[in-house]
């Protein structure tokens, strides 16, 4: 492909003065997500989901009459270059909010950059808490939305007996740490409450399915899995193969939603649950909204009013929680925006509290403590990979810190 | 290579650190921001980084490029002098972290207090680490001795080439998985974050970004002075010579063991400071840096710069590092292609990297001026380079 | 067949269709009336505003054969029953399954199974979300559990008996007894037999009469049932800490029982950890075979050798998506998807190595530190190119239905997959020793990798036999791949978890040897799971590298070094 030394020129001065000429009218917003590396798997989804509601917006007008430029960043799952990046947006571009994160290192990470820079964060994943930022929103589920209520449910259905299995890292740590002293307080005794942690990416779970199906053998026993990602599909596997069912020991998972269950074994999983803040099979109008013009948007993806090109891949596309909760984030952002009159982060942020968005779940709430008010369910897995809702329970406080929602209980 | 450094060095050298240490800090404290020649608080900032990576592509071609020991470890010794001083910075933060307590943050939540009750929950081997001058120590001594116990055993009984690359992945592997864990007192996964002050000055200021630059240049000339100066004594000498032909060597009557031993270490050390001056900036350590392809990464940035010369690895690092910011944000979905092209191209095409590239291409065109008849070779343009590996046969 | 029916909703489903066709008869031979009774029943036990008694109606239902009965109650338990606000008081109904699109169903009333209609005749139609469910307390839940679990002892699938069998034993409630000594007597199949010794049991350790608890406790520990041993050792600390309570003989039968129970479960384990540990072996040698190849034997640095399992694990995935749009999503046809793919995973992987040895790796025999830098280059390529094309999610493998479940002997389980990828790991040995000592190509490969100038010398084209071992090598990783997709995760990174593993195992064996490539995954895989129930599968993992790096000081080039006269060779 050649081109003239004058087209390209011409092109170059139309685009220069496209741009200048949108400038004026846009409103640049960053997007922080791995698209690359480790995380990429379960991120990518997230840069999808933002784009297609940024796109929601456009159409109808944008922020203020500004339309949204998405200004897209590939941290690599890498977590330095997630601090690098995040002050690349807050200083280079100027953006006036990033959606982004996943891992609570990257978060970690990247909380010191925005406190620098005063700029504000919307993080949209279930997270052990023990945190707040007043330059980050978590619109994520904290343990006593997911699973505080999960293990309640549990205990409802009279298990007596916990394993808590989960990766090496601070998340599971954390959150078998909060759960394991919520169930001694419930009167589990401590010897029927097993803590075990595999390594990242560990690929053989023998010895565990093997030790799990002792567990289980006087019955009434179940499984509280806080395994990432990539290793429930060796888990699962090995479970179903020892005749482990739902059935005689369930397992509940917080880091299996509707975008994980696509590379799953879907027919090992069947009949085991999860607990979010949003299932794809709600039955709400607005969720209907939502899932179809979501699918829509993929075989035309675009975000109007602005030039970005957007690249997603359309197939067996779904939605799931962290989706939803960052496609909230962006509408409670603009609400806030709305409400303050300007972009101005300190203004913005305090719009933000209280306010409320009516979501595919029904209403949320943000509170003071930079979390949402937001309603909790318990899905059985299915074998389509979807979940089918048995439990709704209703609207739940996000806390970040255990020792305040523990000494309610 | 001459023992004395040669005038064009001297001036170039000059050149460098006036820019490094005078111009660049200088354009960015007192121009003012919207001026064409002003550099930013992030742009320092994200030099200065590069500059650590420099430092420790360094040590990597002093080990690989001059004694030819291809360590895939190096990320370790950068991480643990990186922990040392995060270690130290961690303690800085005071009563200003979530829990308003006196310990980090993570040893609050993980109820440090019950599990060493008499340091208030502050892990006995943390408590000396409130000095600066301790965490200064430690920054050296503890990747020198972790390199001394595994160079030992490694050299010792002779493991050598592909052997010592893949043990050295083992060894930062396995400390990676060790790191990870809640247990090991170091933070897990999350690592050492949040920092706020060092030396009392608080590390969210521009004078302390820039400070931190001009220690990293500092640093880089230093280390740069220190590896020009051993290269050209006797001992460079027998460091290549136990490159080019390690048996001939011992032979010749060297204690080889001793002398990679001796790099080993000096390399661990260049790494574990390179590493103390990349936390404070970065903001972050955690146990990913021991990632087995982060060291790899570092490799290739000697690579691509060019490894046996000493200006080749701070190049590639500097390349290879702004091309990878670059690209995330240009191609955000392409740059691995552009990295792993990159990685085969410099393999292939280009064994003296960019410090190689002018000759190599002077030869091409010296040897098509000269005979256009010659038929290439099935090689390709791979020249006969100094820098070249022993063959294994 | 475990797979098959996991959830409650497809226990009803299948229990259903079997109840209609055996109670067909009954159910028209008895009074007309009777699914009338049924819901009247049902709509009384959802209605009754006293727990005791609606507890009672529930164990009531469980004793009628209408399937109806166990549809309501599972819905029941999770919400699936909601009440509507009759002008004549509340009225519980279900909601049709079927939705329209706007996602309403039909009310389908509890009482006669018409639709809900408003006071004009029109049908209602809901929405899921906006109905308030009739309330259950828990103990509500627990009896309509115990009553599903009553109703699926007759459930036609074995499994799902022994499961509902071993459920109502271990909640010990001396009420069940009499039903369960009942249906035992009708049960024909010896493992659920089994059950329920083992669930007449539990539930007789509540008994006051001691001579009924010991002889419980005998049974079980005759039987030596790991099932029980929670309850055996519950019960020796209870009998220890309220000796009057329980009698001496008690905490006598229960201590011997529970001796005998954990010698058993100690053989279990050890025999458990041998054979997991076999597994494991087989899986690094099967992973690692490909590199024994490539840098054993060629001394070519492959670390893209992850990216050619990758391949062959996508491979996997192509076909068994090819087949499934042949054959259908299960049956024998689509089964024998797996040795197709393993085989097109072999050409597959093979493929790209040849492409790869003529590309790359052809211009760095004499470079072999830099074959490495240059092959994680191509790592990085092929990752980011796999997911360009599949998507950055890991992909669905499925298994064959032969290679689903396990082989239970006496406890022990040996689950069908592990003992695939052991007898495959022997096969795949077999074939490259063969290759190797029987064939003239392996001949050549010999020859050119002893010495690579003098067998040029002698009339080898060396560089077809580099190429043709690249491939081969390759293969063998595509293949690894294919196998591996059953056992783990299907995606892009999914070369990058086993890398590290494959290079300590022919590293370890020492490189160009095979038997030293077998050995030391024997090693790794053995005291690897022998080590993890003591510490953990964290420390395990670091405590062997720690070990191997040790080792290696001990044995500079592996278990079985490679004799060589040449100095640096």
């Amino acid at each position: 492909m050649k081109l003239s030394l004058k087209s390209a020129v011409a092109g170059v001065a139309a685009g220069l003065i496209a741009l200048s000429a949108s400038a004026a009218e846009t409103v640049k917003v960053g997007v922080l997500h791995s698209l690359s590396g480790t995380m990429a798997i379960s991120e990518t989804s997230l840069k999808d989901v933002l784009l297609f509601t940024f796109d929601e917006i456009n159409k109808k007008g944008g922020v203020l009459g500004k339309m949204i430029e998405p200004v897209v960043v590939d941290p690599a799952s890498n977590w330095p270059l997630f601090a690098e990046k995040a002050s690349q947006l807050l200083e280079q571009d100027k953006v006036s909010v990033v959606f982004g994160c996943w891992t609570s290192v990257s978060r970690k990470s990247v909380l010191p950059v925005f406190e620098k820079d005063n700029g504000l964060l919307f993080y949209p994943v279930q997270y052990e808490g023990e945190e707040l930022s007043k330059n980050i929103f978590y619109t994520a589920e904290a343990v006593n939305q997911q699973a505080i209520p999960a293990v309640d449910y549990m205990l409802g259905e009279g298990k007596k007996k916990f394993y808590l299995l989960g990766s090496d890292y601070v998340y599971p740590r954390t959150t078998n740490k909060i759960l394991k002293k919520y169930l001694l307080m419930k009167g589990i005794p401590e010897s029927d409450i097993v803590e075990i942690y595999t390594p990242f990416g560990h690929t053989d779970y023998q010895t565990i399915v093997a030790a799990i199906k002792q567990f289980s053998a006087g019955g009434k026993a179940c499984v509280i899995s806080t395994l990432n990602g990539d290793t429930n599909v060796p888990f699962f596997k090995e479970f179903a193969n020892a005749g482990l069912t739902s059935e005689n020991c369930p397992v509940v998972s917080f880091s299996i939603s509707e975008d994980e269950f696509r590379g799953l074994p879907a027919k090992d999983l069947v009949g085991h649950l999860g607990c979010w803040t949003y299932f794809m099979s709600l039955k709400t109008p607005a969720n209907k909204a939502f899932v179809d013009s979501f699918k829509s948007w993929l075989a035309d993806p675009k975000v109007t009013g602005v030039n970005y090109k957007v690249s997603v891949d359309p197939k067996n596309r779904v939605t799931c929680s962290p989706m939803n909760l960052s496609r909230m984030g962006v509408y409670l952002w603009k609400q806030a925006v709305e409400k303050a009159g300007t972009f101005d982060v300190d203004k913005v942020r305090e719009a933000l509290i209280g306010q409320k968005f009516k979501g595919p779940t029904g209403e949320v709430t943000m509170q003071a403590n930079h979390h949402l008010i937001n309603n909790v369910f318990i899905g059985e897995t299915l074998a389509t990979g979807q979940f089918k809702i048995i439990k709704s329970l209703g609207p739940v406080a996000g806390e970040p810190f255990s020792d305040k929602f523990l000494a309610g209980k | 290579m001459g023992r004395t450094i040669k005038l064009r060095e001297q001036w170039i050298l000059a050149l460098v650190a006036f820019v490094g240490i005078g111009v660049v800090p200088a354009l960015n404290a007192w121009v003012p921001a919207d001026s064409l020649f002003h550099i930013s608080d992030f742009r320092i900032n994200l030099w200065g980084k590069y500059v650590c990576y420099a430092v420790l592509a360094l040590g990597v071609n002093l080990l690989w490029g001059y004694t030819g020991l291809l360590s895939l470890g190096q990320c370790l010794f950068f991480s643990l002098g990186g922990y040392a001083l995060g270690m130290h910075l961690m303690l800085k933060i005071g009563r200003l972290g979530q829990y308003k307590a006196d310990i980090p943050d993570f040893m609050v939540f993980l109820e440090f207090d019950k599990r060493y009750p008499a340091t208030g929950g502050l892990p006995p081997h943390w408590v000396p680490f409130h000095y600066i001058g301790v965490a200064l120590i430690a920054v050296v001594v503890v990747p020198a001795v972790v390199a001394y116990l595994f160079g030992w055993l490694a050299f010792r009984s002779r493991i050598k080439g592909v052997y010592f690359s893949i043990l050295s992945q083992a060894l930062t592997y396995a400390s990676m998985l060790m790191f990870f864990r809640n247990d090991f007192t170091f933070g897990g996964n999350n690592g050492l974050t949040d920092f706020k002050f060092l030396l009392g000055f608080d590390l969210n200021q521009p004078a302390t970004k820039r400070g931190l630059f001009i220690a990293s240049m500092l640093l880089l000339l230093s280390v740069y002075l220190v590896c020009r100066w051993l290269t050209g004594t006797k001992f460079g000498l027998v460091q290549r010579a136990i490159r080019d032909g390690e048996n001939r060597v011992l032979f010749s009557g060297y204690a080889t063991a001793d002398f990679k031993l001796f790099v080993f270490v000096l390399a661990a050390v260049i790494a574990g400071l390179g590493g103390a001056l990349f936390v404070p900036q970065v903001g972050i350590i955690n146990p990913s840096e021991m990632a087995p392809d982060k060291s790899l990464e570092a490799v290739v940035w000697c690579a691509v710069g060019g490894r046996g010369s000493l200006v080749g690895p701070i190049l590639g690092a500097i390349c290879v590092n702004a091309l990878k910011s670059y690209a995330t944000r240009a191609f955000a979905e392409q740059w691995l292609y552009i990295l792993g092209g990159l990685f085969i191209v410099v393999v292939l095409f280009m064994p003296r990297g960019l410090v190689g590239l002018p000759d190599q291409i002077k030869a091409i065109w010296r040897t098509r001026l000269a005979s256009r008849r010659v038929t290439p070779s099935d090689e390709p343009s791979v020249m006969p380079s100094k820098a070249a590996t022993r063959t294994d046969e | 067949m475990s797979h098959l029916s996991s959830s409650g909703w497809k226990l009803w489903r299948q229990c259903r269709r079997v109840l209609f066709i055996l109670m067909a008869p009954v159910l028209l031979a008895q009074n007309p009336n009777s699914e009338a009774k049924v819901r009247k029943l049902l709509v009384e036990a959802v209605l009754e505003a006293d727990e005791t008694r609606q507890i009672g109606l529930v164990r009531q239902l469980s004793q009628l054969p209408d399937p109806l009965v166990g549809t309501v109650l599972l819905a029941w338990r999770q919400g699936g029953v909601f009440l509507f606000d009759g002008p004549s008081g509340p009225v519980p109904f279900l909601l049709e399954t079927q939705n329209d699109p706007q996602g309403k169903a039909r009310g389908l009333q509890l009482v006669d199974g018409e639709a809900l209609r408003d006071e004009k005749g029109t049908e209602l139609k809901f929405q899921a979300s906006d109905l308030t469910a009739a309330d259950t307390t828990s103990r509500l839940r627990k009896a309509i559990k115990t009553s599903l679990d009553l109703l699926a002892l007759a459930n036609p699938d074995p499994k799902m008996r022994r499961d509902a069998v071993l459920k109502l034993g271990q909640d010990q409630d001396l009420e069940i007894l009499k039903p369960l000594q009942e249906r035992e007597l009708t049960e024909t199949n010896a493992e659920v037999k089994r059950a329920y010794v083992e669930a007449i049991s539990f539930i007789e350790l509540a008994s006051d009469d001691e001579a009924i608890r010991v002889a419980a406790v005998e049974r079980m520990g005759a039987l030596r049932s790991l099932n029980s041993l929670s309850f055996l050792q519950k019960l020796v600390s209870d009998a220890t800490a309220n000796p009057k309570k329980y009698g001496a003989a008690t905490l006598k039968a229960a201590r011997s029982a529970l001796k005998q129970v954990q010698d058993h479960q100690g053989w279990v384990n050890t025999v458990g950890t041998g054979f997991r540990g076999l597994s494991t072996s087989a899986v690094l040698l099967v992973a690692a075979l490909g590199l024994a190849i490539t840098f054993g034997l060629m001394g070519v640095i492959n670390m893209a050798h992850g990216e050619m399992m990758m391949v062959g694990a996508y491979t996997t995935y192509l076909v068994q998506n090819q087949f499934r749009a042949w054959f259908g999503p299960s049956g024998a046809s689509f089964d024998a998807h797996f040795p197709v793919a393993l085989a097109v995973s072999f050409l597959a992987a093979a493929m790209v190595g040849l492409v790869l040895e003529r590309g790359v790796i052809r211009f760095l025999y004499k470079r072999p530190l830099e074959s490495l830098l240059a092959t994680s280059g191509v790592s990085l390529v092929l990752q980011q190119l796999f997911r360009s094309i599949f998507g950055a999610a890991n992909v669905q493998v499925g298994s064959p239905s032969w290679l689903m479940g396990n082989l239970a002997i006496s406890d022990v389980q040996f689950a069908y997959n592990r003992l695939f990828v052991i007898g495959f790991a022997f096969f795949v040995l077999l074939l490259t020793y063969l290759l190797l000592t029987r064939t003239s190509l392996g001949l050549q490969i010999r020859a050119v990798m002893q010495n690579r100038s003098m067998a040029a010398a002698l009339g080898v084209r060396a560089d077809r036999v580099n190429m043709m071992t690249f491939a081969f090598g390759s293969g063998l990783a595509g293949m690894a791949g294919a196998c591996l997709s059953q056992l783990a995760n299907v995606g892009p990174s999914l070369g990058q978890s086993y890398i590290v593993d494959c290079f300590m195992v022919v590293v370890l064996g020492g490189v160009g040897n095979l038997v030293g490539t077998v050995t030391a995954s024997l090693g790794i895989g053995v005291t690897d799971q022998m080590l993890q129930p003591w510490i953990g599968a964290v420390l395990g993992k670091i405590s062997v590298l720690a070990a191997i790096i040790l080792f290696l000081q001990w044995r500079p080039s592996g278990i079985f070094a490679t004799r060589s006269r040449s100095l640096e060779g």
